[in-house]
């Protein structure tokens, strides 16, 4: 009963981080672009003139699409039609059972490991998985009874089938190294150092797969520059053109939760997942006190500068707008100080006195969060990528995978392999 | 547990495989033919051959009926009129019925008296497990298939491309 307990604690936690990274990678998306292309960006929509950067237009498109007509074209495959939105999304969320978000969660002298299903096959679980999601879009291409849709379900296929191939092999050089399938194991190995100094992350051992790796996941989730599936130009919008309302919103969502799924493989196998670089667990448990101090100093002289900076933009911009906005600065000026006074109470507890069950929370918290600030990293890599690079035509992405990457992953796999069995 | 999640596995299989036959577009046919593969994944990882399990997944599903599928669609697969579809559903079934139950029959013939022994062997689908058979004791006959496929792959190339040749 534990067990069933605490698998659906660890279901909702990831199920939560998820989710909620989707609007906010939209904000960031739209923010970013915008950055990129030396604009400003979605700034308008607000509630009584609190419009925090932008960030309330997300709410605002999720209670746009959900009053939508949900237009059903003529001449769909009905039962396909319908079911494609799911199904992706369905199996975007399906990667996460595997992935390890942090090391263990002690309570009452108990040690509950931090990954939803520790599989004993999990690099080839996350494999299978990201084989089944051309189904989706297969079949929503085809089912929509469209041209363009159909091209762009046929692109996406080949496209996923081409650099499938490639990450398979860039994971077998990781696997040669961590002697494991279990991702668990692999963030583990990735804990030590090597030669006393570096960390021994997936990227110092094995650059080249690391980055071809990378590259095959940009394919794999279909972003730019390998977003041919959708290219407007030509496609109008691709596989979802036929899509409105809920259901073109779960397409959506679904290539963000791939995205988010994405990062989180990058850093699991290539960056040390939940490990913090020079900082082990034993070390952080040794000195929790003292960190946890530090912690809470800087977030309380974090807060005071957020303070001072909104504090001097109200008094310089009063009656700027006539209307709500105007109160915007001072309302997060006093969101900055209420967070800053929850600080200094907290250090007036004297958190430097925190026993070992303080001590063995505050390091998986600190892991947990390292993992996910390691997974937020990614997501901005893959927005600044897209924002950067144009998209490839098709005989250029074909000649890529093929044969540029195809060649060098079985190069990497086979120096990998005699460097082990020599070392 | 394991007896429901078998059975419901088990039956969700042969419903799928079922509708793969009596199924009038082809393209619905090979939804529900990876729809039942993904089942039988389900009896593997049940049997405790997580490997096996992933393999059925990965390849079949995933990369097989990807391509078949691929094929049929761009084909515009043909969508029979109901009534030859029922025809040709019923056509098969009373063909392969009869050959399944004789097959059945001769496999649960020929296993008699031997549940023990295969009760006794503990049975792993571990990866470890299933490389020291395949890369320890059967490396050779292994080794020897894979070199047989690739002769096949470079056959199947060289007839696809006899008549380009040949002008």
């Amino acid at each position: 009963m534990d067990l069933v307990l605490t698998t659906f604690l660890k279901m909702a936690f990831m199920l939560a981080v998820i989710l909620g990274l989707v609007p906010v990678l939209i904000w960031a998306e739209r923010k970013g672009s915008a950055y990129i292309q030396d604009r400003t960006g979605p700034n308008r929509a607000g509630i009584a003139g609190i419009r925090l950067a932008g960030l309330i237009h997300p709410i605002a498109d999720v209670l746009k699409l959900l009053f939508k007509e949900d237009v059903r074209p003529a001449g769909v495959h009905r039962v396909m039609y319908a079911l494609a939105p799911f199904l992706v999304f369905f199996i975007a969320l399906l990667t996460y059972a595997v992935i390890p978000f942090g090391d263990y969660l002690e309570v009452g002298g108990r040690r509950i490991p931090l990954v939803v299903a520790d599989l004993d096959v999990g690099i080839l679980y996350v494999l299978a998985i990201a084989s089944l999601g051309t189904y989706g879009i297969v079949m929503g291409g085809w089912a929509s009874n469209n041209k363009y849709t159909f091209l762009g379900a046929v692109r996406s296929t080949s496209q996923m089938i081409s650099y499938e191939i490639s990450m398979g092999l860039a994971l077998m050089g990781l696997l040669l190294v961590s002697e494991s399938l279990r991702l668990t194991d692999v963030v583990a190995g990735q804990g030590q150092l090597l030669w006393g100094f570096l960390p021994r992350w997936g990227v110092v051992i094995q650059p080249l797969g690391a980055i071809l790796f990378m590259t095959a996941a940009f394919a794999e989730t279909n972003r730019n520059p390998f977003d041919l599936p959708e290219g407007e130009s030509e496609l109008v919008s691709g596989y979802h053109l036929e899509y409105s309302s809920m259901k073109f919103a779960l397409f959506f969502m679904a290539e963000y939760t791939n995205l988010v799924v994405a990062s989180a493989l990058i850093a699991t196998l290539y960056f040390g997942g939940w490990n913090i670089p020079w900082l082990p667990r034993a070390v952080i448990e040794a000195r929790a006190g003292g960190l946890l101090s530090l912690l809470l100093a800087a977030h309380v002289a974090i807060c005071a500068l957020a303070a001072a900076l909104f504090l001097r933009r109200a008094s310089r911009e009063r009656g700027r707008f006539g209307d709500g906005r105007d109160r915007e600065p001072g309302l997060m000026a006093g969101v900055s100080i209420l967070l800053g006074l929850a600080g200094l109470a907290a250090l007036a507890l004297r958190p430097w006195e925190i026993g070992p069950a303080g001590a063995s929370l505050l390091a998986t918290v600190l892991q947990v969060g390292a993992f996910v600030g390691k997974v937020v990293f990614f997501c901005w890599f893959f927005i600044w990528v897209r924002w950067t690079l144009p998209r490839f035509r098709y005989d250029q992405l074909m000649h890529l995978g093929w044969k540029v990457m195809l060649p060098l992953a079985l190069a990497n796999l086979v120096v990998t392999a005699v460097v082990v069995a020599l070392v | 547990m394991e007896t429901f999640l078998f059975y419901l596995c088990g039956g969700l299989m042969l419903g799928a495989a079922a509708m793969t036959v009596v199924s009038r577009s082809a393209v619905a046919a090979a939804v529900w033919l990876v729809f039942s593969f993904v089942c039988a994944a389900g009896i593997f990882a049940l049997l405790a051959a997580p490997f096996l399990a992933i393999l059925q997944i990965l390849i079949y599903a995933g990369a097989i009926m990807v391509l078949f599928l691929f094929v049929i669609m761009m084909l515009q697969g043909p969508v029979l009129p109901a009534e030859t579809a029922r025809l040709v559903a019923w056509r098969k079934a009373l063909l392969t019925l009869p050959a399944a139950a004789v097959a059945v029959i001769l496999i649960g013939w020929a296993a008699q008296g031997r549940e023990a022994a295969f009760g006794e062997t503990p049975v792993t689908g571990t990866p470890a497990a299933v490389a020291e058979l395949l890369l320890n004791r059967y490396l050779l006959a292994f080794e020897l298939i894979s070199i047989v496929l690739l002769v096949a792959i470079v056959g199947a190339v060289a007839l696809g491309r006899r008549q380009e040749v040949q002008p």
